[in-house]
């Protein structure tokens, strides 16, 4: 039985629309609870004139599996920084953009995170991805799968078969003990396999007759057909290309009338500062964030994330193999190419971002005018990709940028005057505040992964006891001025507080539990089930490199499992 | 000035990560002190007097600080790691990663040295008597530049990948170097006296001058006009091609 009382903090917790109130936040055995009757056996923390916000929640990161081993296999060099000696309870340490799986679990912690998803697994290396997992301490996982160029998908979309598309999804999810669906480059990564690339929504995909644009709609229905407590999770086509902005919102067009099975958004698309883009090629290449932006204030079935970029030292990884294929060409760079059997592909590029060069400039104003520009704070998720736009350590000076307008002009200086003249930052003036902060790094996550019931992302009575203590009073700190001290303070958290735990002070680890993983059990009717198994059975007897009944990740690779049911009624 | 003198009392069969063994950290501390300095045996936590008998004669600053290691040490490495200033003398053979990362000072090894020697060194001079092992003057994996700075003098033979991916200062080889020196650079001036085989293989930048036989060059290089230096004459070429490069390779006529 153990209980704590973080007393007098001042509270951030959007979901349960406080903002900035002085309360007490009590703790009993793991959970939040609506108070705790004080006994000796009662810890205490003081938060007077501190912060209090629930865990961290990161709905799209690469924390684990084949791509990001690939990422630490091709860069040694990245492992010599970073490098952090083992304490009396903590493992060695190593790595910037692509740490070792220790380094992961503390990093998050020590900046105030409790849940991190993991944001794109190959079905058939998801029991890699889980081994990393386990090795990855404290915080909560979980994985969004890859179904937007395999093989079984589009077969399905051609026949426009929603239901035994959603028995595959099911089924994958299943497979992989996965939480979502994830889409990359839909087709592109099966045309890749031919050394080609889909040109756009409406392409033809080479040997299976179906258009990115029936694979994205099919795989949204199917999504909502299971009442998947995520939206399909949307890395679109054209990333990376400029002049992308219109496929982008193209893309958002199409899921418009789609209806959501659960109470969320229908499609969420992802690291915007790679396809917000203008202009025909990299001279006349500018920000078109200004234009997605108006976009989603019109529109609430979309959200998207930021992808920031942060200057220096990053480790592109996707699904999206022709686009990594292109960008080691164009960089000169280092290139792992990966071929997922029936399934997808993936590339690996490590680069470096240069303040001054134009290209890197505005795509930096990119992601920042994307969460300046949108309204609604809820539909903008703060995010680096990491390690594509830069390593999640960095979230801090984000926060820094978005509530400070002097800040962005400090750093504009530093950078091209093309980046002032084809992006519109320099004119935005808007400045977060504390409860838009805690929006977009917890609530907001939270609630597009659909985790909000299953005890994230607030601090509700029965809420998982994720809890972030800051140094910092809102009553003193004008964030607009003091924009180090801001940075600093969401750097070293006083208090992260994990599942009732204290597991970091001041940028310490002090305690190392195992997290948990999250996955979805979805159901489908049994007749969907059946046609779907007959043509598995066919696929793996002729095709796959291994057998089927090798292909389920097995229920001892996922440790700590926290399953969540869905499913056709 | 301050000379200390490490004489050897033990050799461990476990190398020995002796990063602070530099005039940097050795200035103005006394003999106890100095004794006391962490060097790792393996995993293992241990202390300079473990291994060394110290003598020591004055206090001084850095640049007027000497260090004689008076005899070989065969499995310490990471001698004079990053040192900006001063002299490291060492009387016999070193291990690998001596003078890794120097910016300034002077190493003087009078035996010879094993691979990585002078990886990645930034600025002063490392001088090897006898021969070097693999990646002299080099970049570490996955480093994209090796050498930036300094001079390194090797008086007998290096083993291959000698000046891989530098980026400036001067490598001199009075002997002869493996299979390809100078691989990746990207900057900087490498002279063979020796002989060597497929020199400067994607070479960006940077200049190669071997006055010895070369065993096989690379097809990738552009023949250009011959060219006289101190009164030898060279066959001069450019490339690597396949790497974009605009490097000179000299060999002599
Ligand atoms: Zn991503």
């Amino acid at each position: 039985m153990s209980e704590l009382l973080i007393k007098n903090g001042r509270v951030f917790d959007p979901i349960n629309s406080i903002n900035g109130d002085i309360m007490d936040i009590a703790i009993k055995n793991g959970k939040i609870v609506d108070d705790v009757s004080l006994s000796p056996n009662t810890k205490v923390i003081d938060a007077s004139s501190m912060i209090v916000m629930p865990g961290g929640v990161d709905a799209h990161s690469h924390i684990a599996g084949s791509k990001v081993n690939s990422g630490r296999i091709m860069r040694p060099d990245d492992g010599r920084s970073g490098i952090e000696k083992r304490t009396k309870i903590t493992r060695p340490c190593s790595g910037y953009t692509v740490p070792n799986t220790f380094a992961m679990g503390y990093r998050y912690a020590k900046l105030g995170y409790t849940t991190v998803f993991e944001a794109a697994i190959p079905i058939l290396h998801a029991r890699h991805t889980h081994e990393e997992f386990g090795d990855i301490p404290i915080i909560d996982k979980g994985g969004l799968v890859l179904f937007g160029s395999n093989w079984q998908v589009m077969e399905a979309v051609r026949e426009n078969d929603i239901e035994k598309l959603a028995a595959y999804v099911a089924w994958g999810l299943s497979a992989s003990r996965g939480y979502g669906v994830k889409i990359v480059n839909p087709g592109g990564g099966e045309a890749w396999g031919f050394g080609k690339n889909v040109s756009g929504l409406h392409d033809t995909v080479p040997n299976f007759d179906v258009t990115p644009a029936e694979i994205i709609t099919s795989l949204a229905k199917a999504n909502e057909m299971l009442h998947l407590p995520h939206s399909i999770h949307l890395h679109c086509n054209l990333l990376g290309t400029p002049g992308n902005y219109k496929t982008t919102i193209e893309t958002m067009k199409l899921l418009e009338h789609i209806k959501p099975g659960m109470d969320r958004q229908v499609v969420h698309i992802t690291h915007l500062t790679f396809n917000a883009w203008g202009g025909t090629n990299w001279g006349d290449f500018e920000s078109k964030a200004d234009a997605v932006a108006d976009y989603l204030n019109q529109h609430d079935h979309v959200t998207v994330d930021m992808g920031q970029l942060i200057f220096g030292n990053a480790t592109t990884m996707t699904a999206d193999g022709p686009m990594q294929y292109a960008n080691a060409r164009l960089l000169n760079a280092r290139w792992t190419n990966g071929d997922v059997e029936l399934e997808d592909a993936s590339g690996v590029v490590p680069l470096s971002y240069i303040r001054k060069m134009y290209i890197h400039d505005i795509m930096w104003a990119v992601g920042l005018e994307v969460a300046l520009l949108t309204r609604n704070p809820w539909q903008v998720l703060l995010t680096t990709d990491h390690p594509n736009g830069g390593p999640f350590v960095n979230y801090p000076e984000v926060i820094a940028l978005l509530m400070s307008a002097q800040k962005r002009e400090e750093e504009m200086l530093k950078l091209s005057n093309k980046m002032r003249d084809r992006t519109t930052l320099s004119g935005i003036e808007r400045e977060l505040d504390w409860y838009d902060i805690a929006i977009k790094t917890r609530a907001s996550h939270a609630k597009i992964l659909g985790l909000t019931d299953h005890g994230k992302g607030h601090l509700g009575a029965g809420a998982d006891a994720d809890v972030t203590i800051y140094h910092i009073n809102p009553d003193r700190v004008d964030a607009g001025r003091e924009h180090a001290t801001v940075k600093k303070a969401f750097e070293k958290p006083a208090y992260t507080i994990k599942d009732g735990e204290v597991v970091a002070m001041n940028g310490e680890i002090t305690a190392t539990p195992a997290g948990r993983t999250f996955w979805v059990n979805a159901s489908v009717p049994e007749e969907h089930n059946t046609r779907l198994m007959r043509d598995l059975r066919l696929k793996f007897r002729k095709y796959y490199s291994i057998n089927l009944a090798n292909y389920m990740v097995q229920d001892n690779y996922v440790k700590h499992p926290v399953v969540i049911k869905a499913g056709g009624s | 000035m301050q000379t200390v003198t490490l004489t050897p009392i033990i050799q461990s069969k476990i190398s020995i990560e002796a990063e602070t063994i530099t005039p940097d950290n050795f200035a103005g501390k006394t003999g106890e002190e100095i004794e006391n300095i962490t060097i790792w045996e393996g995993n293992h936590k241990t202390r300079l007097f473990e291994f060394f008998k110290i003598a020591l004669e004055g206090k001084d600053s850095p640049e007027n600080t000497k260090i004689i290691i008076n005899g070989s040490i065969p499995r310490v490495k990471r001698v004079g790691e990053g040192m900006t200033d001063g002299m490291i003398l060492i009387n016999g053979d070193v291990d690998m990663h001596v003078g890794a990362k120097m910016c300034g000072g002077v190493i003087t090894v009078k035996g010879s040295a094993d691979s990585w020697a002078g990886r990645e060194m930034k600025g002063g001079e490392l001088i090897i008597g006898g021969d070097a092992g693999y990646y002299l003057g080099a970049g570490y994996r996955g480093e994209s530049c090796g050498m930036r700075g300094g001079k390194i003098i090797v008086f007998g033979d290096v083993k291959d990948y000698a000046g891989e991916h530098i980026c400036g200062g001067e490598i001199l080889i009075k002997g002869s170097a493996g299979l390809m020196p100078g691989i990746s650079n990207n900057g900087g001036i490498i002279t063979i006296e020796g002989n060597t085989s497929m020199p400067g293989a994607e070479m960006k930048k940077g200049t190669i001058k071997i006055n010895g036989v070369v065993e096989t060059l690379v097809p990738s290089y552009k023949q250009e006009d011959d060219e006289e230096i101190n009164g030898i004459v060279y066959n001069k070429y450019t490339g690597d091609v396949v790497a974009g490069g605009k490097g000179s390779l000299y060999i002599k006529r």
